[in-house]
């Protein structure tokens, strides 16, 4: 029974492994075209396969020709489902019957135009396939996940699960709030530990402790009511809700934690350490920073790396001020989207099971990785230092 | 320039920067206070929301919320102790136990939006509870049981050797040891442990998004089959997207308040234990 | 040469040190001896300044360091603490270079002249008889030296700076008996050009390097006299107790 719980957390993490990655890995069966649907083109063209980025671009007008595809020279010409409906009469298309003259009528449609294109319910596709081709639904690849650049899981035909800008986004994000967090929050533990006296730090230190415990989701909307528009102000942007804001906001709640850290491990400098510094002529100052500083470095580091994987993976607040821009940034002053904040945005419309909820679950794998990594690389750094001291 | 004039700037910087740090963050919680403070009052914390969330007051969420804490609890502190129990006293040292530990650590690193992901998969879905109360109390409290886990492990660890070998002296078998000695002089420590994870689950939002939690829901809970609403999830509902976002601050700034209240008894509640505790090890 | 007229040094209301006068001359080696808590390592701390670091602590009486008060205000302490060098009772290197631990007090006195450091370096580590030990491996981490090296590069480190005075406070006591002889043989040489005093509690080791000793039992020092007759002779009975192993 005991030796059972004992394994509880390890049972869990393969758990939570099993049903992500079954889930997420499900969406590399998924079809490339929206379910129930189908591409049809000339069989004389040559064109055999389209990945979901090409087809979006298609359909988007940004693909004009079959060259750029390595087909002919010959425009693409566009053709959805309803325009059959403006080339025959109901009648024609035998509406009192079902329409049962409606796959016939595409293929003629798509069999007399050598440059079309046809996006078509899979239930009305043309029996005869004489002078046409369905384009085989090809998979969502690996590729086009990880290397798409765009996330548009409502485009039709082709939804788009590109994660680049998500990743660069929460990656942005991330790093810009270590940046600022660090030396604040390096001073500050600097501050408490060396300088400020007993008093004040008792006093402090609980405070501080006590804004780690503040749930995200509170700092999340002090950034939308406060920080939202005081970065718009400031900045004279056209909203408030940028990445920058959501840096600051992820500073300013990894502040606590690498405070706290940071100043356990210069407190834990040996006092002979110290004591060697001073009594060499060493000012205090030139103590901290040539001995203390240097030696609760690992231990620095390690709350640096951890705040980082904190900040990879904090959700709520980041959701409330970032904007949701699934664009790829260029600028930290303009919305940008995280992958916490696009799950928690988008899997409560994601139905269950379909394309789109399996690559939120990809991105959850993605998450997790990231995350183990930042782990580990934490854990590895903490333990170099146990080893110093010998 | 002089080393000491160095060390005078350097040091006037950092209590600069000090001050500046922990005034943003006193900035905050005043932020917070001073604008939630007028808005509770009885009826807020005791009636159900009104004129499309931008009355009334919090109480299903109140509800759901003491639900959520105390199914996780269920779920996560027997568990979680003996988990502790079996680590620090049974397993040794060695390769397994290192190897929980790092487990234990990891789970402890994932970000809670995992979590929520997870528990849909295999709660709301697999399992077929849907969204419900038991759905997202056992998401919450696989979320706080590395918590739970390390608080117990420290509890348990900080107890002398003495006393085990003094009532292994004594003829008492292990199990005896650790129920009658061990564990009640843990005990308070292991509260404390409680109480923090307490803390952290009532304010938890992204594990409840896709298990448990309702947008709008006045009516309470009955059956352990029910969604709720959640004091966090409604902080992010009413702030973000309601019929009137002016209109529900009030109401937002209130439940905020409500949230940093729990978080502020639970740490009290947890230092004045560590405090009793610590002065009853002194007097043995 | 180090002077303390009537020293009374308090850790908040514990009365540390009692009434304590005495003079230490230049070029001599003194030892303080006595049991644990009689105030020896205290006093020693009060000629670089060392218990300015612990709150809570007050002194009266003068200390004088080259016949200048060094608790008068308007003393520079960093300046104080280059003039009188110590050597701690663990092995207390910084986690540096061998190379860099050595040159820590002259980098942190604004010394930037690389060749006058390479030479200073030098200088020291022969002067504390590790040179030859270490001079292949300078670029090395001072923490793969063993703990007697680690001692003499302590005392490497603080002779860089050429101070006047050398504390030791129980130098050897965390070392194993090749160490400790040779840390007393290095105490030896150093004498010629400095002022040592040593706290230990080992009296063979007294006896061994010291010229002069002070017996401290409760704060108080009982008697200050030539090493010889401290060992042959004493004037006191807790003296002649102490050395005889009788109590302590």
């Amino acid at each position: 029974m005991l030796t059972l719980s004992g394994a509880v957390t390890t049972v869990t993490i393969l758990l939570i492994v099993v049903f992500l990655f079954r889930e997420g890995l499900g969406l590399f069966r998924s079809p490339a075209v929206e379910k129930g649907y189908a591409l049809c083109v000339n069989a004389a063209n040559p064109v055999v396969r389209l990945n979901p980025g090409q087809i979006k671009q298609i359909f988007d007008y940004e693909i004009v020709n079959w060259t750029e595809l390595g087909g002919t020279d010959r425009a693409i010409e566009l053709f959805r489902f309803d325009d059959i409906f403006s080339r025959y009469s109901e009648e024609e298309l035998g509406a009192e019957n079902d329409y049962d003259q409606l796959p016939d009528k595409l293929g003629e449609v798509v069999a007399a135009s050598p440059g079309i294109i046809a996006f078509l319910p899979e239930e009305y596709l043309p029996h005869h396939l004489e002078g046409i081709r369905i384009l085989r639904n090809e998979h969502i690849t690996a590729g086009d996940f990880f290397g798409g650049r765009e996330w548009i899981p409502t485009a039709t035909p082709a939804p788009q699960y590109g994660t680049l800008p998500l990743l660069l986004g929460t990656l942005w994000v991330s790093i810009v709030a270590i940046l600022i967090a660090l030396p604040l929050g390096l001073s500050v533990a600097i501050y408490l530990s060396e300088l400020a006296n007993e008093r004040t730090r008792k006093l402090l230190k609980p405070a501080i402790e006590l804004l780690a415990g503040i749930p995200s989701v509170v700092y999340g909307f002090f950034g939308l009511v406060v920080l939202v528009p005081l970065v718009q102000k400031a900045f004279g942007l056209p909203v408030g809700e940028t990445g920058f804001t959501g840096s600051v906001i992820l500073a300013i709640m990894a502040l606590p934690t690498i405070i706290t850290v940071a100043e356990d491990a210069m407190r834990n400098t040996p006092r002979a350490m110290r004591e060697a510094s001073l009594a060499l002529g060493a000012t205090h100052w030139q103590t901290i920073y040539k001995v203390i500083v240097p030696y609760a470095k690992s231990g620095i580091s390690a709350a640096v790396v951890l705040g980082i994987g904190r900040a990879i993976g904090e959700t709520m607040a980041v959701l409330m001020v970032t904007g949701n821009a699934a664009v790829i940034p260029k600028t930290l002053f303009a919305p940008l989207r995280t992958i916490p904040a696009t799950i928690a945005a988008e899997l409560g419309e994601a139905p269950s099971g379909g394309a789109h909820y399996q690559a939120l679950f990809m991105l959850g794998c993605i998450l997790f990785l990231i995350t183990l990594v930042i782990n580990i690389t934490a854990e590895a750094i903490s333990k170099r230092q146990h080893n110093k001291g010998l | 320039m002089s080393k000491h004039t160095n060390q005078r700037i350097a040091f006037w910087i950092f209590r600069i920067l000090g001050l500046i740090v922990v005034g943003i963050l006193l900035w905050i919680l005043g932020f917070i206070i001073w604008n939630g403070f007028g808005v509770i009052n009885w009826e807020f914390l005791t009636e159900a929301p009104a004129d499309g969330m931008t009355g009334g007051g919090i109480f299903p969420a109140i509800v759901g919320t003491c639900c959520l804490i105390l199914g996780s609890m269920i779920v996560a502190f027997p568990i979680g102790v003996m988990s502790a129990i079996y680590t620090t006293e049974y397993a040794g040292n060695g390769r397994v136990v290192r190897f929980i530990r790092i487990m234990t650590d990891n789970l402890g690193g994932i970000p809670s939006i995992i979590f929520g992901l997870f528990g849909m998969s295999l709660f709301v879905n697999t399992f077929g509870w849907g969204d419900s109360i038991l759905a997202g109390s056992f998401t919450l409290g696989l979320l706080v049981l590395p918590l739970v886990i390390r608080t117990t492990e420290e509890a348990l660890k900080a107890i002398p050797d003495s006393f085990r070998t003094g009532s292994f002296a004594l003829g008492a078998t292990k199990l005896q040891t650790i129920r009658r000695v061990v564990l009640p002089m843990a005990f308070p420590n292991i509260v404390t442990g409680l109480i923090l994870s307490i803390g952290r689950v009532s304010g938890e939002t992204a594990p409840i998004l896709f298990t448990v939690a309702a947008y709008f829901l006045p009516k309470l809970p009955t059956s352990i089959f029910d969604q709720v609403m959640a004091l966090p999830y409604h902080l992010y509902v009413i702030a973000t997207s309601g019929t009137d976002l002016e209109a529900a601050r009030p109401i937002a700034y209130g439940t905020a308040l409500v949230l940093i209240i729990i978080v502020l008894i639970m740490n009290i509640l947890a230092s004045v234990l560590r405090r009793y505790f610590g002065k009853k090890v002194k007097t043995n | 040469m180090i002077q303390a007229k009537n020293i009374d040094f308090y850790y908040d209301d514990f009365h540390a040190l009692k009434g304590i006068s005495m003079e230490m001359a230049a070029n001599t080696v003194t030892a303080f001896i006595g049991p644990s808590g009689c105030g020896k390592s205290t006093f020693l701390r009060l000629f670089n300044r060392m218990n300015d670091l612990i709150p809570g602590t007050r002194l009266t009486g003068e200390c004088l360091v080259e016949e200048k008060d060094i608790y008068t205000r308007g003393v520079n302490v960093d300046e104080l603490r280059k003039q009188v060098g110590m050597v701690f009772q663990k092995p207390n290197p910084f986690p540096k270079s061998i190379f860099e631990n050595v040159a820590y007090g002259l980098r942190v006195n604004g010394v930037d002249d690389r060749k006058f450091i390479e030479q200073r370096v030098k200088e020291s580590l022969v002067g504390a008889a590790l040179w030859d030990e270490v001079k292949d491996k300078l670029k090395k981490s001072a923490f793969e030296l063993s703990g007697g090296q680690q001692q003499r590069l302590c005392i490497a480190r603080a002779l860089a700076i050429k101070p006047s005075v050398l504390l030791m406070d129980e130098p050897a006591s965390a070392l194993d008996p090749i160490s400790t002889s040779k840390i007393e043989e290095l105490i030896h040489e150093l004498k010629k050009e400095y002022t040592i005093v040593i706290v230990t509690h080992n009296m063979q080791q007294a006896a061994r390097v010291s010229d002069k000793t002070g017996f401290f039992m409760l704060g108080e020092l009982v008697e200050f006299s030539d090493t010889k007759k401290m060992f042959l002779n004493p004037d006191k009975e807790q003296t002649q107790n102490y050395i005889t192993g009788r109590f302590g």
